[in-house]
């Protein structure tokens, strides 16, 4: 099974390095999805089907939160996994995330393995590759 | 804090850029050619600091290529401003998690500025780490935000 993956991050060099993240870990992904904000993401759930989405918190335009909020409001999108990917990992600033039904959290900085054993948990195994696979990718 | 400091930055470095810092003494000269890229964040609060990165144009090149697993050719202008721009939070994230401290410390948006050799020897960064990378100075540096 392909899962469409959506990542929100106003940082360009940062998608690119999720992305290409994902790619090493051996997912099955069906289409990727980018925004550079909450209010681009909701664009695109407009129009997609996304599987997970991996979001920054802070973002200028509309924020984690903000998006978190949207999600939770809709019908449709309130049961898509949401992973934050942040600098901040303190209890105190995750706990309120978690509240509003964040399914987990990557801290920046984070190895290729956290991902992909965030996303297995989340979304089963589709294809877990080896850990020489891994290692021997060059990123 | 200077050590929950120095702490960040291996972990930061090493982790994302798969770079191994070696920390410089006082005094102790590495000559790096400009250049610069000047990276900092503040984080409000109780006490407003001020974290940051200074590299060298080389570094920064460095950096992004290994964070992007590309060649240093291939980089851009835009995409070492962001590569210094994320580690700059990712330090600051970092540290603020050694220091387990609470939630009114808040990071605000990391701003980054390019220095040519002449505006860096006129700066006197008040409580700065040294550390030796790829044969470059990376400076890190705390001030009251």
């Amino acid at each position: 099974m392909a899962y469409n993956v959506l990542i929100v991050d106003d940082s360009v060099t940062m998608r690119a390095l999720i992305r290409k993240i994902l790619v090493i870990s051996g997912f099955d992904i069906g289409e990727y999805f980018e925004g550079a904000n909450g209010r681009e993401a909701l664009g695109i759930l407009e129009h997609n089907w996304v599987d997970i989405i991996l979001s920054d918190v802070h973002m200028p335009e509309m924020d984690g939160t903000a998006l978190l909020k949207a999600l939770k409001k809709h019908q449709l999108w309130r049961n898509i996994p949401v992973v934050l990917i942040t600098t901040e990992a303190r209890p105190e600033i995750i706990k309120p995330f978690m509240n509003l039904g964040v399914q987990d959290y990557i801290q920046k900085p984070f190895r290729p393995e956290t991902i992909r054993q965030k996303l297995t948990g989340i979304l089963g195994e589709a294809r877990t590759p080896d850990a020489s696979e891994i290692e021997s990718c060059d990123f | 804090m200077l050590a929950k400091l120095r702490a960040a930055t291996f972990e930061v470095l090493e982790t994302m850029f798969f770079l191994f810092p070696e920390s410089l003494e006082e005094g102790e000269k590495l000559r790096s050619r400009g250049p610069f890229l000047r990276s900092s964040v503040t984080i409000s609060g109780p006490q407003s600091l001020r974290i940051g990165l200074q590299v060298p144009q080389n570094l920064a090149r460095t950096m992004a290529a290994n964070f992007l697993g590309a060649t240093e050719v291939e980089i851009s202008q835009m995409e070492m401003e962001d590569i210094l721009k994320e580690t700059t939070n990712m330090l600051a994230g970092s540290f603020l998690s050694k220091l387990e401290a609470s939630a009114a410390f808040q990071l605000q948006t990391p701003q980054v500025q390019w220095l040519s050799a002449e505006e860096k020897k006129k700066q006197e960064l008040v409580k700065s780490l040294r550390f030796e990378v790829e044969e470059e100075v990376l400076e890190l540096f705390v001030e009251k935000g």
